[in-house]
């Protein structure tokens, strides 16, 4: 083994007593004393660690740097921003893959490619001849820099403990940073090979490498040789060159569409130009789309593809082994082995890992491109025919912190529904919606931000007459712009919508608004159509534009699905042509506090995307959103934008205590109603546009995007109900936002003092809006809020700005608007503070203190309850199911 | 790594013990340590016949699967299908997890003792 290749790392994996076998020239560990099993094991439930330095680290660099890469690479070099990694594969000219490797972007004018081990002198011969054309240089680094693969649930906190918990990246996947690792440099990519959701890279100085390997060590982290690192990728259903890329067991080669990762590592942007193999894989992408809408007429150019393939049968498949369905071959297994799992125990987010494994026996199967998932196949293994089915995945990845194994199930069958006796079903609905009505209005405490109690009054009305109806109505210019009405019987109707409109710009201090949007999600849908159509308004003969660039919170960042492009924006973002992704971005933040907007970071990315639309507003809210000093930046800069602010969380806090949007500089205000504000669910827009300015066709638009654009029945009950509790807001707001925001912060102190760890700044106590966020530990925010339903006190768990998902939520997302409602004052919120920490650090059953305390505060305030009152209410409830 | 003087060893590895007419068999202790973790075996039932120096089953660890070899000629007539769902036993305890017991036992290979068979490991490193 003399000529062998060894890595930095080499002492210390002879040391740990590695097996050291010849990988690709290298002599590396397949497996340490431990056990292949046992090290994916502890990959899958803690943290591993891999040596990845025998893979080729070249550095890109000099003026034709980009063009160089568009033409050898097969993805879009451009789409890279600074400290963004991307999967791509080095093609050939007949579209097949002569390696696959990983472009990273840690500095803003070098690219570092990593390339497989085994073909690195390949690569480098390949790379060098087209090289000769470009201005640029390829240096091998795989000597200066080490590599070492951390991965697994634990590997984020070790790090971060590293680096004296600075985050190491940003959340997503490919994300990539520079930091020191207790005082040494390092850089750090979110990406992997073991499909673990929490898995980094991290490149060191050679002279580091062992440190860094010891440091992990130290901290918990075990060796994981390249038997593990095999086992996880395959679990992970990921591609290894020479096995699911190369050739196929005939010689043949594999097409680079063959792979399901090729959707994400080919790019045809323009902007790539020619490069090689681009009209092979542009055959190869036409065979593609093909065969997924299920027309397999034409199959020369994707034959076959790689899937998944689970043995339903006992015993293992291997590489090479043939596949067949009846007595037709249809390909060969690519990959395969017995993978060890942890078994799981419970339901949905109770899930959890018991220590007890198992194993199952899963591969890669190249087969033939008509083959769909849930087919049924065999496995020729040594002579035997195996049963075996195409699963849909092996393991998923989108419930951090851990990755999660799918067990093959097959599909459940129907079962005939059972006789039912509806009349019994009914009488059980009606009493346990009494039940659950008591129990939320007089035993739970609820501190979710995002919800209230409505006054009796407000709720009444929603369930009266109105409910029933329609009342459909639109401005008719041939009647000077009166409302026509399309039903009879709206005469009420009429009157308490313009009634409400009325209450709605005094209280937003707006100049038009339209209440007919039933949620806040929908009021947002309807701008951002209506932005749409006003931006197209002069090219009615083409397709619509999209919008783009848009500048919005992000919802890592604590931002709103109705601003995301998987939510409202979604059919309304344009994408962007360089990154080929939807062209949002987003507010950066404040590195001390990931809860406020960083100001002077905006400005720079206003001027650098010069956004035409930026949507101010979040869910996860502590602080006022810097309106003015934006709208102060983007005036004098002259960028043409139009600035929204979605105030669904804060609408009830719209005066001197928050903020008053429109006196500020937006726009357009959107909220929902039911939140801090008095309301019924349902949603509302404001505009502060004049009638002789030209963005009130803007306006005009919103109307006809609200009625008929997004509703025809605009659910009237709830807008009856809604006039009443915007009556009881322009009534009461001052002392109710006074109370709010004095409780929240009061809240938020008190819970600091009993020894939570409390987000936010202290020197505002924490707070500027109804919510508090408490930190409960990495992924237990579950776990802490079931604990305190048990207890009657309703919570909101969620992922704070450090953390990757809801499933990894350490967090508790708290408002104090319901039970400032319901009459809690400061001295309250200090209770409750006490017992929750009782509940959450000290896991007491405080369910007796939670109720003494709530049954002390049933009735609701900030609303009109005098007898007269109360007298016309009792009338009104005697007529409601008549 | 341990060698029982009380057990006879064949060269690919197996150990014999032979009481009262059956010869109890199962992987040495050298055989599991290279083969690595495994995760699956395909075992024969009661009452197969079995041929010295042939396959009886095989044993698969993560990289690879392995041939078992009978050491000797019969019938089986007890299979430890403990094994089926726990084939990490032979890793744990290769000497206690036995694989096959053989009655009406015929021809032998040839077997070498404890110290024959440490000289035959050593040399095959």
């Amino acid at each position: 083994m003399s000529q062998l290749k060894r890595t930095q790392l080499y002492d210390l994996h002879v040391a740990a007593g590695g097996s050291m076998v010849d990988f690709g020239g290298w002599e590396m560990p397949v497996q340490y004393p431990t056990g292949i099993v046992a090290e994916h094991l502890y990959t899958r439930h803690f943290c591993s660690l891999f040596d990845v330095s025998h893979m080729g680290r070249l550095l890109v660099s000099g003026p034709q740097r980009v063009e160089f890469l568009q033409h050898v690479l097969s993805s879009n070099v451009l789409a890279l921003e600074l400290n963004e990694a991307q999967y791509c594969i080095i093609p050939n000219e007949t579209g097949g893959a002569v390696d696959d490797a990983y472009l990273y972007r840690f500095e803003a004018d070098r690219y570092l490619l990593v390339v497989n081990a085994a073909n690195t002198e390949k690569d480098l011969v390949h790379l060098r001849r087209e090289l000769a054309h470009y201005d640029c240089t390829l240096t091998d680094i795989s000597k200066e820099w080490a590599a070492i693969a951390v991965q697994g649930p634990k590997s984020k906190e070790l790090l971060t403990q590293m680096a004296g918990g600075v985050q190491l990246t940003e959340l997503v996947k490919n994300a990539l940073n520079t930091v020191e690792l207790e005082g040494r440099l390092a850089r750090i990519a979110k990406t992997g090979y073991t499909g673990e959701p929490l898995g980094y890279e991290v490149y060191v100085r050679s002279e580091d490498a062992a440190w860094l390997w010891n440091r992990l060590i130290a901290l918990g982290a075990k060796p994981a040789g390249l038997g593990a690192r095999d086992t996880l990728r395959l679990e992970a259903a990921l591609p290894l060159y020479g096995h699911e890329m190369g050739t196929d067991p005939s010689g043949a080669e594999i097409p680079i569409f063959a792979v399901p990762l090729a959707k994400f590592a080919v790019s045809f942007s323009p902007l790539k130009g020619d490069f090689i193999g681009k009209a092979a894989l542009e055959k190869q992408y036409a065979a593609y789309c093909r065969i997924r809408e299920h027309d397999f007429s034409d199959l020369t150019d994707l034959p076959k593809r790689i899937m998944p393939i689970a043995l339903l049968d006992r015993g293992v498949m291997r590489a090479g082994m043939p596949v067949y369905q009846g007595e037709t071959q249809v390909g060969w297994v690519t990959s395969g082995t017995m993978v060890p799992y942890y078994v799981a125990e419970g339901e949905r987010l109770a899930t959890h890992y018991t220590d007890e494994t198992a194993k199952r026996s899963i591969g890669l199967a190249y087969l033939y491109s008509p083959i769909q998932r849930e087919d049924h196949v065999e496995i020729d293994v040594r002579g035997r025919r195996l049963k075996a089915v195409i699963p849909h995945y092996h393991m998923r990845v989108d419930a951090p912190p851990f990755a999660r194994p799918i067990i093959y199930q097959a599909p459940e069958q129907p079962v005939p529904a059972a006789e039912e006796n509806r009349r019994v079903s009914a009488l059980e609905l009606l009493k346990n919606a009494t039940q659950n009505h008591i129990w939320r209005q007089k035993q739970c405490i609820n501190l979710i931000p995002s919800e209230n109690s409505a006054s009796r009054a407000v709720q009444l009305l929603c369930a009266s007459d109105p409910a029933f109806r329609y009342a459909e109505h639109k401005k008719i210019t041939s009647f000077y712009n009166q409302e026509i009405f399309y039903y009879q019987g709206t005469k009420f109707i009429e009157q308490v919508e313009s009634l409400l409109v009325e209450q709605m710009k005094q209280y937003l201090g707006a100049s038009e608004v339209e209440t007919r949007v039933i949620s806040g999600q929908m009021s947002n849908m309807a701008v951002f159509s209506s932005l749409m159509d006003w931006k197209n308004r002069l090219r009615r003969k083409n397709t619509p534009e999209r919008l783009g660039y848009i500048l919005h919170n992000n919802i890592l960042k604590g931002g709103h699905l109705s601003a995301q492009p998987m939510g409202a924006l979604h059919d309304y973002v344009a994408v962007d042509p360089i990154t080929e992704r939807s062209a949002v971005v987003s507010f950066p933040v404040c590195a001390d506090n990931p809860y406020k907007i960083d100001v002077e970071a905006t400005k720079e990315v206003i001027s650098r995307y010069r956004p035409e639309f930026i949507i101010f507003g979040k869910s996860m809210v502590l602080h006022k959103e810097p309106v003015a000093a934006i709208r102060q930046f983007v005036d004098e800069q002259k960028i043409p934008t139009t600035i929204m602010y979605d105030m669904a969380h804060v609408l009830g806090l719209v005066g001197d205590y928050f903020q008053k949007p429109f006196e500020e500089g937006a726009e357009i205000v959107t909220g929902s109603t039911h939140k801090t504000f008095f309301g019924p669910q349902r949603g509302v827009i404001g505009v502060n546009y004049k009638e002789d300015e030209l963005k009130y066709g803007l306006w005009k638009t919103i109307e006809s995007r609200a009625f008929p654009g997004s509703v025809s029945n605009h659910h009237l009950g709830t807008q009856l109900g809604l006039l009443m509790a915007a009556y009881e807001m322009n009534t009461f707001k001052d002392s109710y936002q006074k109370a709010v925001i004095e409780n929240a912060k009061h809240f938020a102190r008190c819970l600091k003092a009993e020894g939570l760890d409390v987000a936010g700044d202290p020197a505002i106590d924490y707070t500027e809006t109804h919510q508090v966020i408490v930190r409960v530990g990495y992924g237990l925010g579950y776990e802490v809020a079931e604990r305190l339903e048990q207890n009657n006190i309703i919570v909101n768990y969620q992922a704070t700005p450090e953390e990757e998902a809801f499933t990894a939520s350490g967090a508790l997302r708290m408002g104090v608007s319901e039970m400032t409602r319901f009459g809690f004052t400061k001295d309250d919120f200090a209770a409750l503070a006490a017992i929750m920490a009782d509940c959450i650090l000290r896991k007491q059953d405080v369910r007796e203190d939670v109720l003494r305390l709530r049954q002390a505060h049933t009735v609701m305030q900030y609303c009109f309850d005098d007898a007269e009152m109360e007298e016309a209410l009792a009338a009104f409830l005697g007529t409601i199911g008549l | 790594m341990n060698y029982p003087t009380d057990l006879r060893y064949t060269k690919s590895h197996e150990w014999l013990k032979e009481e009262d007419g059956v010869a109890v068999i199962g992987i040495t202790e050298y055989a599991q340590d290279a083969l690595g973790d495994l995760v699956f075996i395909n075992l024969p039932e009661v009452g197969d016949e079995v041929c010295a120096g042939e396959s009886f089953g095989d044993v698969e660890s993560v990289k690879a699967v392995s041939e078992l070899i009978s050491p000797v000629s019969g019938v089986i007539c007890a299979v430890n299908e403990e094994l089926i769902d726990a084939p990490e036993l032979l890793n744990t305890d290769p000497y206690g997890a036995w694989i096959i017991k053989v009655e009406s036992v015929a021809d032998r290979e040839e077997l070498m003792d404890a110290a024959a068979y440490e000289a035959h490991c050593a040399e095959e490193g």
